[in-house]
């Protein structure tokens, strides 16, 4: 990184070669934005009605904590998965590492709605879990999986284990293992070391890890819309519904602007607490 | 069909553009953001240089339909080609091609209510009924901005095996599951809904509209631990009958005439105390190819050969009298426009619609997502 920074700087001409990119974004992302954004204080009215309305509408304020509460619950559980899952690979030889990779890496390659209908055939009345679970006498008839809460976050925690994993692994191998030969040498149990020594050189990675899956979850629409069933409405379904179906853009813009000012906090917050602007200060000198 | 326009796949998409169904652009935006750019520059789809006529409809099986019973004799009788793209066009999205500007499309297959209210806002125009012929339409289905295509019905459907032959009688029968066992699904997008629940709470027929918005949602509320699932699009309320996870739907007669049949009569369905509607062709008042060609089309589309063909197509219900002469007793049956069937149903209040739509609809949402 260091050498092509030098090598940029020392010619001249090569700086033109970095505008692409930020023109390209300049026209094709912040100027429709900013035309979205102005909506939202124009359209119907100019005026900040919309926002007005964001705050006090009920539906728009079920929607939201609907939204927030499942973005928890997604980011508790996903993270929780994805920590077992790294913490296993980091300790774990051959065999089992390629296994948790595999079954990491194979869902990432695979497109949302692939893995949704998956989900939806597994999981729904007479689907395989359900079937199965019947042929084994585990229960007597089949269980509400999915088109309700619980398949949301099913799918929603399946999509964001990846995410969350490498961010944690990566927080994971930063550990010095002297360290923990050192507390179980000074007789620390394996839980001891792994709660007091262990657990807390990891907790940025876990803080970095949550937030970067809350930032994801809070835009999902194509997992709440299939495997809710149509009823388990979040703020992503809510915004298309403002734009494409009662095409009340002011309002459906005011609403992106709120979920655009929550990420960018979120993604501030993120920046900081994993010292990701820390790495760019580095890479700058 | 109000069928909204769902994720669909990559391969529907490379094929409806090898058949010139899509334009290029929404080919390849649809593909930007289904992230197969690479396969869209792979798939070799061509694109005509002229540019005919482009009607817009749901999407789905009704592309293949419409070429087929509107397109193809249009354009050997006029010479003016014509493109039908499966967009979908809701009422923000007939709006947003309006507000670009210079909108791409002229003749849609919206909702009534959608072709009143933006033709009241001037995005639609006034039908030319010099050029469309008016009596061929049955007179309540000729509005100032919007004349009905076809009709199509939210009725009734049942799982055999599941709730017996009789199958239920009215939608209080509908509601109750001591009676009818098992689950139900309903529509998303709210027609018929609504009514359907007013109706089961006892409310009488004829004292419907305007619809007590707030009585409805609570007994849609009440009855949620019977709702299996609110469907979206017309495949997935066939999707959850064929598999027998719902006993009961409150689905569209198209789909419910395709499970009848693949299911062998296992599922059945009747216009009895269904919910009738239209939909209308409408042109927007900036059509690029222009008016005349575009009221030209409606005229054309309205002949009762074309309605017969899209009855046969897709089960479509006809709205022109006079098609009725050229049906067989079987296709009678299934035509929602049929006079028999007719008297068996209740037509949805469009009036209603134009004016609580959708505000209705997004605390219908609010409620039901919750």
């Amino acid at each position: 990184m260091n050498r092509v920074a030098a090598w940029v700087r020392s010619v001249p001409a090569a700086h033109w070669l970095l505008w692409p990119l930020p023109v390209l974004l300049l026209v094709f992302y912040v100027l429709p934005l900013l035309g979205v954004l102005a909506w939202s204080v124009t359209l119907p009215e100019p005026g900040l009605n919309n926002y007005l309305q964001v705050l006090t509408d009920p539906s728009i304020r079920d929607v939201s904590w609907r939204t927030a509460w499942v973005c928890m619950v997604v980011a508790v559980a996903g993270v929780a998965l994805a920590y077992l899952l790294a913490y296993t690979w980091l300790f774990s030889g051959g065999l089992m590492r390629r296994l948790i990779e595999l079954g990491v890496l194979l869902p990432l390659w695979l497109s949302v709605l692939v893995r949704t209908f998956g989900w939806l055939i597994a999981l729904r009345r007479n689907g395989i879990v359900n079937t199965w679970m019947q042929a084994w006498g585990w229960i007597e008839a089949p269980l509400e999986l999915t088109r309700n809460d619980l398949g949301v976050l099913i799918g929603m925690v399946h999509f964001m284990v990846p995410f969350a994993f490498f961010p944690l692994l990566s927080a994971m191998r930063r550990v010095d293992d002297r360290v923990l030969l050192a507390s179980r040498g000074m007789g620390a149990g394996a839980g001891y070391t792994f709660w007091r020594v262990f657990l807390p050189q990891t907790y940025t990675g876990v803080l970095g890890a949550f937030i970067m899956v809350v930032v994801f979850a809070m835009g999902f629409f194509i997992v709440p819309a299939l495997l809710g069933g149509g009823q388990v409405l979040m703020l992503a379904e809510y915004i298309y519904l403002q734009m494409f179906q009662t095409s009340n853009w002011g309002l459906g813009a005011a609403l992106s602007a709120v979920l655009l000012i929550i990420v960018a906090l979120l993604a501030g917050l993120l920046v900081r607490v994993t010292g990701l602007g820390a790495d760019f200060k580095e890479g700058d000198r | 069909m109000s069928q909204r326009h769902q994720q669909d796949c990559i391969e529907i998409l490379i094929e409806k553009a090898q058949r010139g169904q899509i334009s290029r652009r929404s080919f390849l935006s649809a593909m930007g953001v289904l992230a197969a750019l690479p396969l869209a520059l792979r798939s070799q789809v061509t694109w005509a240089q002229g540019r005919g006529l482009i009607v817009v409809n749901w999407g789905g099986d009704a592309l293949a339909a419409f070429r087929r019973a509107f397109a193809a004799n249009f354009t050997k009788a006029t010479g003016i080609a014509v493109r039908i793209d499966g967009s979908g066009p809701t009422t923000g999205a007939i709006r947003a091609q309006a507000a670009s500007g210079r909108p791409s499309w002229d003749v849609v297959d919206a909702e009534p209510y959608t072709s009143e209210l933006l033709g009241r806002e001037g995005v639609l125009a006034p039908i030319d009924y010099t050029v469309v012929d008016r009596s061929r339409v049955s007179a309540d289905l000729a509005q100032r901005y919007g004349v009905a295509s076809y009709q199509f019905s939210h009725v009734m459907a049942w799982d055999t095996e599941q709730v017996g032959a009789a199958g239920p009688r009215s939608w209080a029968d509908f509601f109750d599951v001591r009676k009818f066992p098992g689950k139900r699904t309903l529509y998303k997008w709210m027609n018929g809904v609504l009514e359907a629940a007013l109706l089961a709470d006892g409310v009488a027929p004829e004292a419907l509209y305007p619809l007590d918005v707030p009585r409805a949602l609570d007994k849609l509320a009440a009855f949620r631990p019977h709702v299996l699932a609110y469907w979206g699009s017309g495949a997935e309320s066939q999707q959850l009958m064929i598999d027998g996870e719902a006993s009961m739907g409150l689905i569209w007669s198209t789909r419910a005439i395709l499970l009848e049949e693949d299911t062998e009569g296992r599922v059945k369905w009747s216009y009895d105390n269904a919910f009738l509607q239209h939909s209308c062709w409408s042109v927007l008042a900036k059509a690029p190819a222009g008016q005349k060609p575009a009221m030209q089309f409606i005229q054309h589309a309205l002949a009762e050969g074309p309605q017969v063909e899209l009855l046969k197509l897709l089960g479509n219900g006809t709205t022109n009298p006079k098609a009725q002469q050229m049906l067989t007793p079987a296709l009678r049956r299934r035509d929602a426009g049929s006079p028999e069937n007719l008297a068996r149903q209740m037509r949805l209040d469009i009036e209603w619609y134009v004016d609580h739509y959708a505000g209705t609809l997004e605390k219908f949402l609010g409620r039901i997502g919750s």
